[in-house]
């Protein structure tokens, strides 16, 4: 009896141990390089921190940040990109998948090819894409909207449209992989339950609210928290395009810590800066998974 | 997630809390290379690391090829020292510096300008040349090249070659309008007034339909010098207080002449949309033949961009226009080495050795110049070229004023410049009230700096 209680112990010992040990290399990669420098940028957030200096400051760089202009100027950019962003990119996700998800399988892997492109391809490359089209002077943009016998616009250099223009650029980046996770999550809905519906002579319209987008939550959750994430991250298509110009209408606050870090080398600044979005992207992330989570069926 | 707020963090895991370069002890330079002469070989076997912006030209079009041969060269003479090196951009590396001091990884040895190398200097982050730089090298350049390579009474960049930053008008568009009488290549100084300026920009605008007269750019910061200057002597001002210690720019004059760019943009003299456009966006379009001048120029970029002109024309070089036709004032282009203090005394030897040869070799020196497409900044070495371009950047030295660059707070003070261009270019601003904004975010900045370094 107590030999067999040991053999059981031994055997569960070993098995905590296998497991703990296979956890291990994701774990330490966790710790290295996600963990640790998470900890180490709340630290050095409280020290005035350049390239010759070292000195606890407490939360001074918090506070100098809500009295800093430009970093409140690029946090409200953020947030109208994101109030922007996410609901097109969705709205336009679901319009292309729910338009092409019953065509034929060449046809669907033509478009999910087109729309993914962007997904895979370097964002540079595609950036000096759209600084072509963009060009004031130069640009296809300005050419079609001569044709109508419009003046040409400074799309990148214009208070009016430069943030417009950046967020054209996110959507169109942003919607290669919604389109390939609606598109396999409308083929997972029953057809018997529209053709129910269909002859109890609910509308296209119905059929969408009543049927497809309560189906449709669990992709739609993962799919705003994400956008919503990466949308809060816009940097390099911002340094590309404008370096955060004209006078700051497209400044994120990303590119404000890249700006603070590696063009003023104030770290301490920076990282202050990076807590404060990790903060605000966990109250918006929490928030959607409470509103948006209890609808998710399962 | 969050990858640049990561790379933040990762920098600063990376260092060490006070253990920035200038930071580490290190005792009295051993090695005192002379200019001109034969350097003391390091004793024993040292490996340093220069990093490269591509101030040589490349060498059959692949960028590093020259350096590669010139350290080759190096290390015939001295085989104990060896030269990592590591070509940067101009656009990615000076962020790459700033990673790399904040990372206890800077590297030994940088071929670089004041505007970085001064501010690193002021944070202690460099080793002091002055060991290696003997009485006859010290007067044979002239005090305005020691003041941008020097941080209180210490050396901390070895000046090596020179040109002052003009203007460039292509040439054969002027020639094929018939109004080269337009430009002042007649007279030797080629100094000209605003009023002749704009009646080129103009002839350009009515007989060159596919070209852009002039471009301005305030994306960013890179060539800042060029719209500095440009407004400057516009507006027959100076960026700065003679004494450095605040901006001057903030006249009457010199915000009618940023007006008078806002304007001529809407009248088509001046590129559209330049609040979005960098210097390498105008420099790019001048090199296609696109544009007439270009505001951003000098010997050394004219030689750099040999190889990416993308249409066959002739560039001259040109002095930026004044109000009122007097001598211009122009900034120079002045580079020169550095070493990084990082902490071993032999490696800071190499560094001097290999300096030295760089700037001095009796093969190297000269081919070294004439692989920058700069000048000389000894007074005495001289027509190292046989151009009239060359002889006219020769020429044209005598305009060369102090620069901003070595103001306190210089890092700082750029950050202002572009967004007050911005504002103007964008009409939310008067250039007056531009210029004004400006100057009082840059003193603020200037005195800042001032207290830091007590």
């Amino acid at each position: 009896m107590l030999l067999t209680a040991l053999k059981s112990k031994r055997l569960l010992w070993r098995e905590w141990l296998a497991s703990y040990l296979f956890l291990l290399p994701a774990l330490a990669f966790f710790l290295l390089f996600v963990a640790y420098p998470m900890l180490r940028g709340a630290y050095i957030s409280l020290f005035d921190y350049s390239l010759n200096r070292f000195e606890f400051i407490g939360l001074r760089n918090y506070a100098d940040l809500f009295r800093d202009k430009t970093f409140l100027k690029s946090m409200k950019n953020t947030i109208l990109i994101v109030l922007i962003t996410v609901p097109a990119v969705i709205a336009f996700s679901i319009f292309v998948s729910n338009t092409i998800y019953r065509k034929s399988e060449l046809a669907r892997s033509f478009f999910r090819g087109v729309f993914y492109l962007p997904a895979v391809s370097s964002v540079v490359s595609i950036t000096v894409v759209w600084a072509s089209i963009y060009d004031p002077n130069y640009g296809i943009l300005n050419y079609v909207t001569s044709l109508f016998g419009a003046e040409p616009i400074a799309w990148l250099g214009d208070l009016r449209t430069a943030l417009f223009a950046i967020i054209a650029v996110l959507v169109t980046t942003s919607v290669g992989q919604p389109i390939i996770l609606y598109v396999a999550a409308l083929g997972n809905i029953p057809t018997s339950y529209i053709e129910a519906a269909q002859i109890d002579r609910a509308t296209p319209g119905q059929i969408f609210r009543k049927i497809i987008w309560p189906m449709l939550m669990p992709t739609n959750l993962y799919i705003i928290v994400i956008t919503t994430i990466n949308t809060f991250q816009t940097f390099a298509i911002v340094q590309l395009l404008t370096a955060g110009g004209p006078l700051n209408a497209t400044s994120t606050v990303m590119y404000g810590v890249y700006e603070k870090a590696f063009m003023l080398g104030s770290f301490g600044v920076a990282a202050a800066m990076g807590m404060l979005l990790a903060v605000v992207i966990g109250i918006i992330s929490l928030i959607q998974f409470k509103f948006l989570g209890s609808d998710v069926e399962y | 997630m969050l990858m640049t707020i990561l790379l933040v963090m990762l920098t600063a895991a990376c260092s060490s809390n006070n253990n920035a370069p200038g930071n580490k002890t290190t005792s009295e330079p051993q090695n005192t290379a002379s200019g001109g002469s034969e350097a003391t070989p390091a004793a024993k076997p040292v490996e340093i690391t220069w990093w490269n912006f591509p101030n040589f030209q490349a060498l059959d079009g692949e960028v590093g090829k020259y350096e590669k041969e010139m350290i080759a060269a190096f290390n015939q003479k001295h085989p104990e020292i060896k030269v990592n090196l590591e070509m940067i951009t101009f656009d990615g590396g000076p962020e790459k510096l700033n990673v790399a001091i904040a990372s206890n990884s800077a590297p030994d040895v940088i071929y670089d300008a004041p505007g970085r190398i001064i501010d690193w200097g002021k944070k202690g982050l460099l080793a002091p040349l002055d060991d290696m730089i003997p009485q006859d090298v010290r007067s044979d350049i002239p005090d305005a090249f020691w003041k941008q390579s020097m941080v209180g009474d210490k050396t901390v960049m070895y000046p090596i070659n020179t040109a002052p930053f003009m203007m460039a008008v292509n040439k054969t568009v002027f020639e094929k309008i018939g109004a080269l009488d337009l430009l002042p290549l007649d007279r030797k100084d080629r100094v000209w007034s605003f009023d002749e300026y704009k009646a080129a920009l103009q002839a350009v605008k009515e007989k060159a339909l596919d070209v852009i007269p002039s471009v301005f750019f305030a994306k960013s910061q890179a060539g800042d010098q060029g719209t500095r200057a440009y407004i400057a002597n516009l507006g027959l001002s100076s960026f700065l207080k003679d004494d450095l210690s605040a901006i001057a720019i903030n006249t009457d004059q010199a915000g009618a002449a940023l007006d008078w760019i806002a304007q001529a943009q809407k009248d088509k003299l001046v590129i559209s949309g330049s609040a979005a456009l960098a210097a390498s966006d105008v420099n790019d379009l001048f090199l296609q033949g696109k544009v007439a001048f270009s505001i951003n120029y000098s010997a050394v970029l004219k030689a750099q961009n040999s190889t990416l002109k993308k249409a066959e024309f002739e560039e001259a070089l040109l002095p930026f226009p004044t109000l009122d036709g007097s001598a211009p004032k122009l900034e120079p282009y002045l580079g020169g080495m550095a070493i990084f203090n990082n902490g071993d005394d032999a490696k800071i030897a190499a560094a001097k050795t290999f300096i030295d040869f760089v700037a001095n070799d009796e093969v190297y020196g000269k081919k070294n110049l004439i692989q920058t497409g700069g000048l000389s900044v000894r007074n005495s070495v001289t027509g190292l070229y046989d151009d009239e371009e060359y002889a006219y950047s020769e020429l044209a030295r005598q305009f060369i004023t102090a620069p901003p660059t070595i103001a306190d707070g210089y890092a700082e003070i750029r950050t202002y410049w572009f967004p007050a261009l911005q504002s103007v270019l964008l009409g939310q601003q008067t250039g007056k009230e531009a210029l004004d904004s400006f100057a009082k975010s840059a003193d603020e900045a200037i005195a800042k700096a001032k207290a830091q370094l007590k």
